[in-house]
């Protein structure tokens, strides 16, 4: 029973991560139809960042999230303007190639300046826990959780009450309706890009304390982030919250039920009875 | 409904006669290399650039021409490469028959992943490719008892090759290597160029440019992108079973990880998607570059021709980092390619021409 | 067209200049640069970086031609067909994974170059005959059994528990680990593998945690060492022991973990304070050039270039003559003693001691075998601070 609640709870925490994550991801998918498999690099880009501004300035990175967010956004909103925005009307596997490619790049430029050594951001707090009825809770993950929780509520508030949000919104649903109505799709590609940016390094910045860096990492949370997205829905924000908990719940359990192996099998096999079954994900509407 | 006419009228006209002429000089000419050039480093990068051929022109037959856009083919060159090392080396089965057993096996995955994701299109289908890719992936890491798991498997040597009593080879150079690989380019051309010319080929160009109008011209959907994967599956396996008897060695990362799948589909885009030259043109930036590149050819080239003194800060540079950077130049090239050259090198060049014929007539 | 970019591609291949210097003696390094090897494999490279120079100051110049095998099989072939029917070098050191060092010993074998070596663990790439191809480290057997035999003369054990990342790596090391265990009677409990990189091994350790093992046996690269460490920590697993098979656990970001890390036992090919000629000065030039501390790696590479060069230089380059000495000779450097000879089913491989290493506040100390202890083994586990 304690094994049980022990891997929900942890399971739990990282899938709060995973959401933002997963959030981002399906922003952009939302808004340009494009898969971003870039998408964990940028996460790596944002624990960069993180890990510098709190070897080189000393700030906490929990701290360091303020100025994180901002400025991966304006390297998403930099990366949509400069290269995504060119090959909207492209062939979906061109858009993928180039995402693909500017990953590629990302991930070598951070090689080349901080070199491929494994950077660990240890805080006083890393390894600290506090225990509930003998479960033990990470005190980071559960910081970054509760920080998760707020960046999502702010979203959907922004998603549903702003003027940006409902013209984004309208893009996602229909480019060129959008365009006709007079919204300024390219603009709103732009924030769209920006804000996915900002959630997937926001989602490297949070993990940053209990985990660890290298240039190459991004590639494992891009394929997750893709089974969260469609198990949620692409382009639904809801949706990816609970896909990313669902697939940390799923991961720690199964763990421990099915073994270590064999659990990321379960994870793909869920991910294809989704995309056969219900491709529109658990909370998306269907889309023809 | 908007079939790719040029590429037809290019196929059935002129082409085929400068074309054919050309592409059997290039063969008669590759044939002799090995005679003419005794470097077995030389031949070695002649066979990666076959095999990057073999794996770019087998996945053009669903990618290219049936546009579906599988980013899983690891999967089925994985199942090649893993079949003919498990017959191999737990049944001592010789390895031609293992490539055929892989085809048998990369089918059956094939069918598999047809029958899954061919009711999904765009993106949806290519997540579902790479999942399935991943799941093979993942269990060849757990099914210990078969594949050895994260050890992979390491071969013994080959078998030598023998009809009649009479042995062929004995596989102790690269010379049958060159030439099993240059035979399995032109069987992959021969039946793209096959497809190309035949029904098959219209139905599958039909798929690609409109699906549902394909679908109301009667074009059964299913049927025909089954076919295209099959295909494409086959071919891909062969090359896989390639890949393993000549490195001897195949684990889960090497021949069933995203990269592959990445890598074959690299291949097409750069040199030209959906044409036979293609993944020719493809292999030909890819491997050279990035062997020149790992290498320090090109640093060297360069010092070589004097542009940049070896001794001096730019040339140390380029020496420290170009060999780094390898990887970093080729996402560049990808990003490059994709921008300003969407159809490929070959599509590029084409335009060019196309471009200077324009402007003299 | 095609042909003209064959063309093209030959052209640029034989451009590249052969350097001919007068005494200077070629050697190959083929290692993983980049890839996802490559933060391991840069140690190795500054490992022969210094060889080099201390080569030159004892007059024996060496031009080595890097390769990135990228870590990659085929790639590392193509680094060694290039090695050695193109550079002519006298002899290879690497490459550094095992998969890797698996092809070129092939190569190795078929174009007669001798290649050392370093740091691959797998058993099999010593165990096939190949007269050309000399390996520096214990293989992966050795890793497990040094470290139960540390553990077996400090207290009791009776039960161990394996938690190891599903890499060639950790598969073949705990593997000749269970099977040392139960040799050793001693009860195995649970055996859990993981995919490395994933950020949350809570719900696995706390598994283990329900079955009270005496010993815990981790294998992990690289930097899940510290995350597995610290969740351990987390959820309270606190048993005789933690057992850290090589690579991750020697690393000193690890060590400079203190209040996780204190007391863990891993098992090494090497370490700064050993007794062994040069090691502690090795240490202290490698910090002060590098910046950062060196791993066992870097000195298993180090080593390696120094005999290999030598031995090629002392023979002009000859390649059946290096490796007649290589396979002759016998030396005493940082490595220790070091002999290439055929045992047990292996050949050309270094019996080499592996050393148990512990961390005591913060530094990791020698504790067995005896001979080379620093400090006493501290046993059971006193708890985390």
């Amino acid at each position: 029973m304690l094994v049980f609640s022990q891997s929900l709870i942890s399971g739990l925490l990282i899938g709060g991560v995973y959401a933002l994550i997963g959030i981002g991801l399906t922003i952009i998918f939302g808004v340009m139809r494009i898969i971003n498999f870039a998408h964990g690099d940028i996460m790596m880009i944002g624990m960069y960042l993180t890990y510098n501004l709190f070897t080189l300035a000393g700030i906490d990175p929990f701290v360091s999230v303020a100025i994180t967010i901002p400025i991966m956004f304006l390297f998403g909103a930099l990366l949509q303007k400069v290269f995504i925005n060119r090959v909207l009307n492209a062939l979906p596997q061109n858009q993928i190639l180039l995402t693909i490619g500017l990953g590629l790049i990302m991930s070598n430029t951070m090689m080349l300046i901080f070199t491929s050594d494994y950077q660990i951001l240890t805080t006083s707090y890393s390894s600290s826990s506090f225990r509930l009825f003998h479960i033990s809770i990470s005190q980071p993950l559960a910081i970054s959780f509760v920080i998760t929780a707020g960046i999502t509520a702010l979203l959907y508030w922004f998603f549903m009450k702003t003027d940006t949000g409902q013209a984004i919104r309208a893009t996602a649903q229909d480019r060129d309706a959008a365009q006709l109505m007079g919204i300024n799709v390219k603009r709103m590609s732009i924030i769209a890009f920006g804000l996915g940016s900002s959630l997937a390094g926001t989602a490297g910045a949070l993990i940053s304390p209990t985990y660890y860096i290298f240039p190459q990492i991004g590639s494992t949370f891009t394929l997750k982030a893709f089974v969260i997205t469609v198990l949620g829905g692409m382009g639904s924000i809801l949706g990816a919250t609970l896909g990313g908990i669902l697939i940390g719940v799923a991961e720690s359990m199964g763990a421990v039920y099915i073994s270590s192996g064999w659990k990321d099998v379960v994870v793909f096999v869920l991910f294809l009875l989704v995309l056969v079954f219900k491709p529109s994900g658990l909370l998306g509407k269907s889309r023809a | 409904m908007a079939i790719n006419t040029k590429e037809n009228k290019a196929a059935g006209g002129s082409f085929i006669t400068t074309g054919t002429v050309l592409s059997l000089l290039a063969l008669l000419a590759l044939a002799s290399v090995p005679s003419v050039v005794s470097s077995p480093y030389t031949l070695h990068l002649m066979i990666l650039l076959f095999l990057s051929t073999i794996m770019g022109q087998s996945w053009n037959l669903i990618g290219g021409y049936t546009g579906q856009y599988s980013v899983g083919h690891a999967a089925y060159f994985g199942a090649g490469a893993y079949t003919t090392m498990i017959l191999l080396q737990h049944f001592q089965i010789a390895p031609w028959y293992g490539a055929l057993a892989g085809m048998g096996v990369a089918l059956v995955v094939g069918l598999v992943v047809g029958s899954i994701c061919f009711r999904l299109r765009g993106p949806y289908f290519v997540l579902a490719s790479i999942a399935v890719a991943e799941i093979l992936r993942l269990s060849a890491m757990n099914l210990k008892e078969i594949t050895n798991g994260a050890e992979g498997i390491l071969a013994t040597d080959l078998p030598p090759f023998s009809i009649g009593g009479t042995v062929i080879t004995d596989f102790s150079t690269k010379v049958p290597f060159y030439y099993i690989g240059l035979g399995l380019v032109v069987l992959t051309v021969v039946v793209t160029v096959a497809v190309q010319h035949s029904k098959l080929g219209y139905y599958f160009q039909a798929i690609r440019e409109d699906q549902d109008a394909a679908h109301s011209l009667g074009i059964n959907l299913s049927l025909y992108k089954n076919l295209a994967l099959g295909l494409s599956a086959v071919l891909t396996s062969l090359a896989g079973s390639f890949y393993a008897i000549y490195v001897g060695f195949v684990d889960p990362p090497t021949v069933l990880g995203l990269d592959i799948s990445v890598q074959i589909v690299l291949i097409c885009i750069i040199g030209g998607i959906g044409t036979i030259y293609g993944p020719v043109v493809g292999s030909l930036v890819l491997v050279p570059l990035s062997e020149g590149l790992r290498s320090n050819l090109i640093a060297s080239a360069i010092f070589e021709t004097g542009i940049v003194s070896e001794s001096s800060p730019v040339g140390n540079f380029l020496k420290e980092n170009l060999a780094h950077a390898h990887a970093l130049i080729y996402g560049i090239l990808v990003v490059v390619v994709i921008l300003f050259m969407p159809d490929g090198v070959l599509g590029f060049a084409k335009k060019l021409v196309s471009k200077r014929k324009g402007g003299r007539a | 067209m095609k042909k003209r970019f064959v063309a093209l591609g030959l052209a640029l291949l034989m451009a590249a200049p052969v350097a001919a210097f007068g005494a200077s003696v070629k050697i190959g390094v083929i290692n993983s640069i980049t890839g996802p090897e490559a933060p391991i494999g840069e140690n190795l490279t500054n490992g022969i970086k210094m060889a080099q120079e201390d080569l030159k100051k004892k007059g024996v110049n060496v031009d080595l031609v890097w390769e990135d095998d990228t870590g990659k099989p085929q790639i590392a072939m193509s680094a060694m067909e290039k090695l050695a029917t193109r550079d002519n070098v006298a002899g290879v050191v690497g490459p550094y994974t095992s998969a890797c060092s698996n092809a070129v010993a092939k190569l190795a074998q078929r174009y007669k170059v001798p290649v050392l070596i370093p740091a691959a663990a797998k058993e099999e790439i010593t165990r096939q005959g190949y007269m050309w191809v000399f390996r520096m480290n214990a293989p992966a057997d050795v890793y497990a059994s040094v470290l139960i035999d540390a553990a077996l003369t400090a207290g009791k054990p009776k039960t161990i528990a394996f938690i190891y990342e599903n890499t060639d790596f950790g598969t073949s090391t705990s593997q000749s680990a269970k099977a040392y265990a139960q040799k050793k009677g001693i009860a195995i409990v649970a055996d859990e593998s993981y995919s490395k990189g994933s950020p949350d091994y809570r719900s696995t350790l706390t598994k283990i945690k329900a079955k009270k093992p005496d010993l815990v046996f981790m294998v992990s690269y690289v930097a899940d060492a510290i995350l597995l460490m610290r969740q351990a920590h987390e959820i309270g697993l606190k048993p005789q022991a933690f057992l850290g098979g090589g690579a991750g656990f020697t690393t000193v970001q690890f060590a400079k973990e203190k209040q996780i890390s204190n007391y863990v036992l891993s098992s090494t090919q090497w370490t700064e304070d050993v007794s062994w000629p040069g090691a502690h000065d090795f240490g202290k030039r490698y910090k002060a050039k590098f910046g950062k501390e060196p791993t066992y790696h870097a000195a298993c590479a180090y080593e390696s270039m120094m005999i290999m060069a030598e031995t090629a230089a002392k023979n002009a380059g000859n390649r059946e003559k290096t490796r007649a000495g290589l396979k002759a000779g016998k030396w005493n450097g940082i490595m220790g003693e070091v002999k290439f000879a055929d045992y047990a089913g292996f050949t050309n491989q270094n019996n080499h001691q592996m050393l148990v290493e512990q961390i005591q506040n913060g530094v990791y100390e020698t504790v067995y075998p005896k001979k080379w202890a620093t400090r006493k083994l501290i046993y059971p586990f006193p708890g985390f601070k």
